[in-house]
């Protein structure tokens, strides 16, 4: 029974090679659909990819509160132009339950310079919160502590940019680095954190203590107002609750009553990453549908050419019959004709929609991830696709009296 | 002649349901055929002759009537059993030849076995062995449209012996043919009938070729008009076409 199997692919493989530019051609259908798939699921899984990195970059669960907007003759000048949070405001949100690490933050820019070098770099006054709220372990060295805020000492934590630029390989470590001028003893040194979602050098920054950088680096006219509170809830479950509790003890801080709007925004961080996610998969899911529906065009194909081989070969089906093929054999010879066309066509597809996948890598620079998951689909669906697309035409052949097969001119 | 029929029909009857009304081919045919025996059937263009010939071999479905193959009831079976039969009990020669354009004559030969689920060297072995014995063995590797017409017919006997079918059914085997090579392929039938008892029933128009046959049936209108033991000059009452 197996040699008659092995023989009827041969059978399958000489009679689609008896008409190479059709198989080819049907082929084609295939391989466009295969490659395509493939190629999609790819640049989707790795847009997923890249979005998720940067959200567990981020940090998890995290809150923003930024000081309300200013108005200035009935002109909004935007958020944080006001500088309505304070210091206190930072240390009430870390007393609520539930909020796991605070951090405000004091943003600007400087000049610093180390013996010969200089580079110009983002500085952000904060307090020890800062690296938990988001997710940024030390690569070594300390944290800023709470004495150094006390004392507004002047210490500062170096981004990996940043320590590169100044001390190349060197250990950065208990030297003195000038922030405008002024000494700072460098205490820590930050790990590698890459882009940001919006493709900012994440590493590119320096932190000093809050108080440091209110009193001493920026001299704010408001005394200890800070640009925003970064806050990390203890859980996703307890977001809700963290929000509401924060925008209840802000209202109560600010002395706002009543109907009086808020001085103060609290975005929620996670949910804007969550979207990004969401949308990124949603996307992947997308391409790989339009891609699916070029598999299914390529099945059509596949269909097409076999009702008109079944056609064109009635008088071989008829003499198969007169020499004592069952039903079943003529429906396994077309069956097996049009699996052969789609799962060569996926492999060759399967080929070109890898290669692609690494082309676009190349050329674009973007992660692309070709996962075996994507490819055994492929082989799985194109199977089932010749099995399908197959099967009505096949069917019809089997289906064929012998007598009038035969008569067929 | 043995006492049990290779072949009994009993009023094997066939109809075409057609816009005019029933159209009757073939009326009550009453045939018995024995092993061994060289048929030859005869008669004009729609006598049914064709018909009877495709009800023998399990092509087409009697409207009405029996058929008995050997032991077997031809009329109550499924179309795997037919095939079987087809496959078994039952070589056929076709006027055109029917080879398949894209195997070797070798390949041609050892088409049944492959339906029949032999081994490809057993099917291999059996189908040179038949090709020798129609005097083409060293044509195995050729395509048939590598070969003359007589010698494709040789291979289509090749064929419908190649599963040792008791019956070959042969419908204007020689149609297409010269005068020799239709002599060479009459004396190729004689041979096997005489030599290896294969019962042969062979439908012709022509009297020259039905000469061949030990047994003379005549079909007129769908009915048997003549059943007549060896004649040796041949009818001349056939009406040509």
């Amino acid at each position: 029974m197996m040699s008659s199997f092995m023989f009827m692919v041969m059978e399958a493989w000489r009679a689609l090679g008896s008409n190479r530019l059709r198989t080819l051609l049907t082929m084609l259908g295939m391989i466009i659909g295969v490659a395509a798939v493939v190629l999609m699921l790819a640049v989707g899984s790795g847009a997923q990819y890249s979005v998720n990195q940067s959200i567990a970059a981020m940090g998890s669960n995290l809150f923003i509160v930024l000081s309300g907007a200013q108005t200035s003759g009935g002109r909004f000048m935007g958020m944080g132009t006001t500088p309505t949070l304070t210091l206190g405001d930072a240390q009430a949100i870390g007393q609520l339950s539930n909020v796991a690490a605070v951090a405000p933050v004091v943003p600007g820019s400087a000049q610093i310079v180390y013996a010969g070098n200089n580079w110009s770099t983002a500085v952000s006054g904060t307090t020890p919160g800062y690296l938990s709220v988001h997710n940024w372990p030390l690569a070594h060295g300390r944290n800023i502590t709470e004495s150094d805020i006390r004392t507004e000492a002047r210490v500062a934590i170096l981004g990996q940019t940043v320590s590169t630029n100044l001390f190349g390989d060197t250990d950065p470590i208990g030297k003195i680095i000038r922030i405008t001028g002024y000494p700072y003893l460098v205490i820590g040194q930050l790990s590698v954190k890459g882009q940001s979602l919006n493709g900012q050098d994440q590493d590119d920054t320096v932190l000093i203590p809050v108080t440091t950088a209110l009193h001493q680096l920026f001299g704010s006219q408001f005394v200890d107002s800070v640009r925003f509170i970064m806050a990390q809830a203890a859980s996703l479950s307890t977001m809700i609750q963290v929000q509401e509790d924060m925008d209840a003890l802000l209202r109560q801080r600010h002395h706002l009553r009543g109907s009086k709007p808020d001085d103060f925004a609290i975005r929620n961080l996670t949910q804007l990453a969550q979207t990004a996610s969401d949308t990124a998969r949603v996307m992947s899911l997308l391409l790989g549908a339009i891609a699916s529906i070029s598999l299914i065009v390529g099945g059509i194909g596949i269909m097409n050419i076999m009702l008109v081989s079944v056609t064109e070969r009635t008088r071989e089906i008829g003499i198969r019959m007169a020499v004592g093929a069952r039903r079943r054999d003529i429906l396994l010879q077309f069956l097996l004709e049009s699996i052969f066309i789609s799962v060569s066509g996926c492999l060759i597809g399967v080929c070109l929609g890898v290669g692609g996948a690494y082309l676009v890598m190349g050329l674009t620079h973007t992660t692309v991830i070709v996962t075996g998951f994507s490819i055994v689909l492929a082989f799985l669906v194109a199977a089932a696709i010749g099995i399908f697309f197959g099967f009505y035409p096949a069917r019809i052949a089997s289906l064929m009296k012998p007598i009038d097969a035969l008569r067929f001119q | 002649m043995s006492a049990i029929p290779l072949i009994r029909t009993l009023n094997l009857s066939k109809h075409y349901d057609t816009a005019v009304g029933k159209l009757v081919v073939l009326h009550e045919v009453n045939v018995s055929i024995y092993p061994g025996e060289f048929v030859a059937i005869m008669g004009p263009s729609g006598s049914g002759k064709t018909t009877f010939m495709n009800l023998l071999g399990c092509l087409d479905v009697p409207s009405s009537g029996e058929y008995y193959l050997q032991e077997h009831t031809v009329g109550e079976t499924s179309s795997d059993q037919l095939s079987k039969f087809r496959n078994q009990l039952i070589g056929f020669v076709f006027q055109g030849y029917n080879l398949l354009a894209r195997l070797t004559a070798l390949d041609n030969v050892a088409l049944p076995l492959v339906y029949a689920g032999w081994g490809k060297e057993k099917r291999d072995v059996r189908a040179l062995e038949m090709l020798e014995k129609v005097g083409l063995a060293r044509f195995a590797s050729f395509n048939p449209n590598q070969l003359s017409g007589g010698q494709q017919q040789r291979v289509a006997i090749a064929r419908a012996l190649a599963n040792h079918a008791p019956l070959l059914l042969a419908d204007e085997p020689t149609g297409n043919l010269d005068t020799a090579t239709s002599d060479e392929i009459m004396m190729l039938f004689t041979e096997l009938s005489q030599r290896d008892g294969v019962t042969i029933v062979l439908v012709t128009h022509e009297p020259d070729i039905a000469r061949y046959a030990k047994r003379l049936i005549h079909f007129r209108d769908g009915r048997v008009l003549d059943d007549s033991p060896h004649t040796t000059s041949g009818s001349t009452s056939v009406p040509s076409t």
